[in-house]
């Protein structure tokens, strides 16, 4: 492997050298551009998935990225230099991902990583990276990433539940919450979090329950207890098919009538699944959604839609984060004016950067962002309110 | 003499590419019995085998009623008249004594097996048992009265007479009698000269592979006989 | 009976029923042809997807059935002939086939509809006042229908002259060919009736849940949990591999949590495995 690699570095570092002196040849000529073009690419891993079940939000995650980066191609790269990006699958297991990050560091040189995957791989990556290369984290997430040279733009418990919890229980009178979630670390997590808002504000927790990560689950008893201890809403943390086949069992047994739910991940594509005969009373706090307000998603857009046509993917917060993260990288190593890991951590505190909901400010590694809370109509999101500069609520020292 | 119900020229036939039967021919004719007889393990079974299709023939070839069967299934053999009774495994274990007899009759009635039950009573007192309960002996039983009451042109049986006690082999003998009689032709495979002594009208005498003698019982020399039946 | 108790009970007789319903063609498939079918889930979400065209196409939810049968019949019929018809008796070559086959299923599906979840209006929505609580009526009429199949089937398959016939082959398929049974075409008959007959449970789940290409996989693996428990090949195993599997499942997530009811599922099909390797049911 080592051999190998070491082999191909060199090959590689030879054809690029007589790449680079052909075109200065041709460049003392008469076309000074070529210089710029022959430029080496600002290599970008990008890691989405491509394979298992959230390779879903694939084509998305790699449409979206694909914009930016060519947005940002034609107004001159970063730092003059094109950017090309490595998509790679992170949809597999976490050892999988963290052997292609290695391949991509040695062979390919990379510059910088962007990853919208689950937390298990971006602790296996931040372990395998070990801040070499600027580590920019983009998906929803629960918190407390503050590892050397990464970046995290995803949206934060104190972002998503804060806000929405505290409206359910003020504004819609919610006292008693029942959570049900995957069992990994993001809905533990979140639920943690949650648990505080609702104690602050005098509600109570009248259940938490996990169902298995990855299992082929059935919600009907765990609906039916729900059913008994009649909660004013529900707070949702599961992902993907077990959020559609909760949500559906939720309605098909009626409770929908009485009982809110509030689920943390849940996009457009999601909804689709659940369809519009089970989505009454059902909230989504995120800080995209596709329908969202603002010049800035308008225009993000507009551009999304003239680069893929009708037929391009379903936007979703999981595919637009990839936009901002390229925006973000983008940001981050011009301000820093390299990939220095010490400059990039110290570029990074106070940090502004266009993202496709606006222009977002980084600091302690995380950003402050316009969270939106919707209700379902159907199958749309009906944003009914709209918090502004929302706080990360990360403590990690830059 | 009539013309043969089966004739087989010069069968060549095995499993895979090990050739058990090389070269075998012979005929049988409408109301008679054809004991093929030899040692174990010189192609008796195999060469049945090959005459119901469930072998391909490498080279030869077999008339049924003066039509080449080619490479015919062996269940259109059954259609176009030929029955089977194997030596192994002769009845359905998992199906009841009932099912076995009736298993391909669309009425499921039992009113023509009523005179062999006649001869074997130990089939009607068994119906509703699952065959795979029987003795060896009884299965053999069995799956010879299914063989016969098909009521077809030409039968094979492959050692019916195994572990069958005396006096049914003798009730077989006269059932067999009675079939061709109506014109009913039998290929049977058997070690227990005795009752092939009381059955056949020819003989076809195999030995590895080869028919090694053959002719009819009236002329047939007992001495020779035996020498290939004995090691 | 307190409501919720009762609640709780029915979703266990739900549970079971629409498992045994479920692994049904995989039951009739591996256990009368012994080919371990991979594809099985594939086929469940083809009756799935049937059902999500027919109310795309503005059809009655109905007019699934006949397009199902239809595709997985006739998709069942080429891959016994060409697929798996020349590795019968050949048991781990049969599964590679239909794990190929699954992930090409898989991948037609991605073409066609797409990554996304599709999902069903419930033919039938609302719930019912039954026993003196509140279930849905959908589910009410899929654990009737369950029942009825299986039950059906189970009877026909012991009555019938069909059923008759297959058991002969499956015991003794040289005797079966010689007494004028076309072994091959009962094979087949049997590959397409299991096909048809995942599809069909494809269809009755289809409005409950998320109607995605990789949908199969969660069904495939409960099925074969089934199978292990309940003895490969005879019909008592299969309703006692359902009660078990399901109800093991249902109860557990009813009283404790999904999580136990899901681990104690998987330690008991692998203490089956250990202990009872031919299944609770043992064949004689």
């Amino acid at each position: 492997m080592t051999k190998r690699s070491q082999g191909f570095t060199r090959r590689r570092f030879l054809g690029s050298g007589a790449a680079l002196g052909a075109g200065a040849g041709i460049g003392i000529g008469s076309f000074p551009m070529r210089l710029a073009v022959a430029a080496q690419p600002f290599k970008i891993g990008l890691f989405i998935a491509l394979s298992g079940p959230a390779s879903l939000f694939g084509p998305t995650q790699r449409a979206c990225a694909e914009l930016a980066a060519e947005e940002i191609n034609q107004k001159g790269g970063i730092l003059g230099r094109p950017i090309k990006l490595y998509p790679t699958d992170a949809g597999g297991a976490p050892a999988e991902t963290t052997k292609s990050a290695v391949r991509l560091m040695l062979e390919d040189d990379v510059d910088l990583f962007i990853g919208s995957h689950d937390s298990a791989t971006r602790e296996a990556l931040v372990a395998t990276i070990k801040g070499k290369v600027p580590y920019i984290y983009t998906p929803v997430y629960e918190g407390g990433e503050c590892a050397f040279n990464v970046y995290v733009i995803a949206d934060t418990p104190p972002q998503q539940i804060h806000p929405s919890v505290a409206w359910m229980m003020k504004d819609h009178g919610a006292k008693s919450f029942y959570f049900i979630g995957d069992d990994y670390v993001w809905p533990r997590k979140s639920n943690e979090y949650a648990r505080q808002v609702i104690a602050e504000n005098g509600g109570k927790v009248v259940n938490e329950e996990y169902v298995p990560f990855g299992a082929p689950n059935k919600f009907e008893e765990v609906v039916t207890r729900i059913k008994a201890v009649k909660p004013d809403a529900v707070l949702i943390t599961l992902v993907g098919a077990d959020n559609v086949n909760f949500n559906r069992t939720f309605a098909g047994f009626g409770l929908d009538k009485d009982i809110a739910r509030l689920s943390l991940l849940l996009e457009e594509n999601t909804l689709h699944g659940i369809g519009a005969d089970s989505s009454r009373n059902l909230y989504s706090c995120m800080s995209y959604f596709a329908n969202a307000p603002g010049k800035a998603n308008q225009e993000f857009k507009a551009a999304y839609f003239k680069k893929y046509g009708a037929k391009a993917p379903q936007l979703s917060i999981i595919g637009v984060d990839c936009y901002d993260g390229v925006s973000c990288a983008k940001a981050l190593v011009e301000k820093a004016g390299g990939t220095n890991a010490r400059r990039c951590m110290a570029a990074s505190q106070g940090l502004v950067f266009e993202s496709a909901s606006g222009p977002w400010k980084m600091y302690n590694q995380h950003v402050d962002k316009t969270m939106y809370l919707a209700l379902c109509k159907g199958t749309e999101f009906d944003i009914i309110k709209t918090f502004p500069d929302i706080k990360h609520g990360q403590t990690c020292r830059a | 003499m009539s013309a043969p119900r089966l004739a087989f020229d010069d069968v060549t036939g095995g499993y895979g590419s090990t050739m058990i039967v090389r070269g075998a021919s012979g005929a049988v004719s409408p109301g008679e019995v054809l004991c093929v007889l030899g040692r174990n393990g010189v192609g008796k079974t195999t060469l049945l085998k090959l005459l119901f299709g469930f072998l391909p023939c490498r080279t030869g070839a077999i008339r049924f009623d003066n039509c080449p069967l080619g490479a015919l299934a062996p269940e259109m053999r059954r259609r176009i008249g030929m029955t089977y009774c194997p030596q192994e495994r002769p009845v359905f274990d998992d199906l009841s004594v009932h099912d076995n007899l009736t298993l391909t009759r669309a009425d499921r009635r039992l009113e023509s097996f009523r005179p062999y039950f006649a001869r074997f009573p130990v089939l009607e007192s068994r119906l509703r048992q699952h065959a795979g309960t029987l003795s060896g002996g009884e299965k053999k039983v069995l799956s010879f009265v299914r063989g016969l009451a098909e009521d077809q042109p030409l039968v094979l049986l492959d050692e019916p007479s195994e572990g069958v006690q005396w006096e049914n082999i003798l009730e077989m003998e006269a059932a067999i009698k009675e079939k061709t009689a109506q014109g009913a032709a039998f290929i049977v495979v058997e070690q227990n000269l005795a009752f092939a002594e009381r059955i056949a009208d020819a003989y076809l005498v195999m030995d590895q592979g080869r028919a090694v003698l053959a002719g009819v019982r009236a002329t047939m020399d007992r001495a020779r006989l035996l020498a290939h039946l004995h090691v | 009976m307190d409501p919720l108790v009762l609640t709780q009970a029915i979703n266990v007789v739900y549970g079971v029923s629409t498992l045994a319903a479920v692994t049904l063609g995989l039951a009739v498939i591996f256990g009368l042809l012994g080919v371990l079918n991979i594809a099985h889930g594939e086929f469940v979400m083809i009756g799935a997807y049937a059902a999500f065209v027919a109310q795309w196409a503005g059809w009655p939810f109905l007019a699934a059935v006949p397009v199902t049968l239809l595709v997985c019949g006739l998709l069942g019929y080429v891959v016994e002939r060409i697929l798996i018809r020349p590795l019968y008796r050949r048991p781990f070559d049969t599964l590679v086939a239909t794990w190929g086959l699954s992930l090409l299923l898989r991948e037609a599906a991605k073409a066609i509809f797409g990554r996304g979840y599709h999902s069903l209006t419930i033919p039938v929505p609302g719930t019912l006042h039954f026993l003196g609580t509140e279930y849905p009526t959908y589910r009410l009429i899929l654990i009737a229908i369950s029942l009825t199949v299986v039950t059906g089937l189970v009877v026909w398959y012991s009555r019938s002259r069909t059923g008759t016939w297959i058991r002969a082959m499956i015991g003794n398929p040289e005797l079966a060919q010689a007494q004028g049974i076309s072994v091959r075409k009962l094979a087949s008959a049997t590959f397409v009736t299991g096909t048809c007959l995942a599809g069909l449970a494809g269809i009755m789940v289809a409005p409950l849940v998320p109607i995605e290409p990789y949908m199969g996989l969660d069904y495939v693996l409960r099925a074969f949990f089934v199978l292990v428990v309940g003895g490969l090949g005879s019909v008592l195993g299969l309703f006692s591999g359902a009660a078990v599997i399901g109800g093991v499942n249902s109860v557990i997530s009813a009283v404790a949590n999904a999580t136990y009811g899901y681990f104690t599922m998987l330690v008991l099909a692998i203490l089956v495995m250990w202990l009872r390797p031919r299944g609770i049911v043992a064949q004689r």
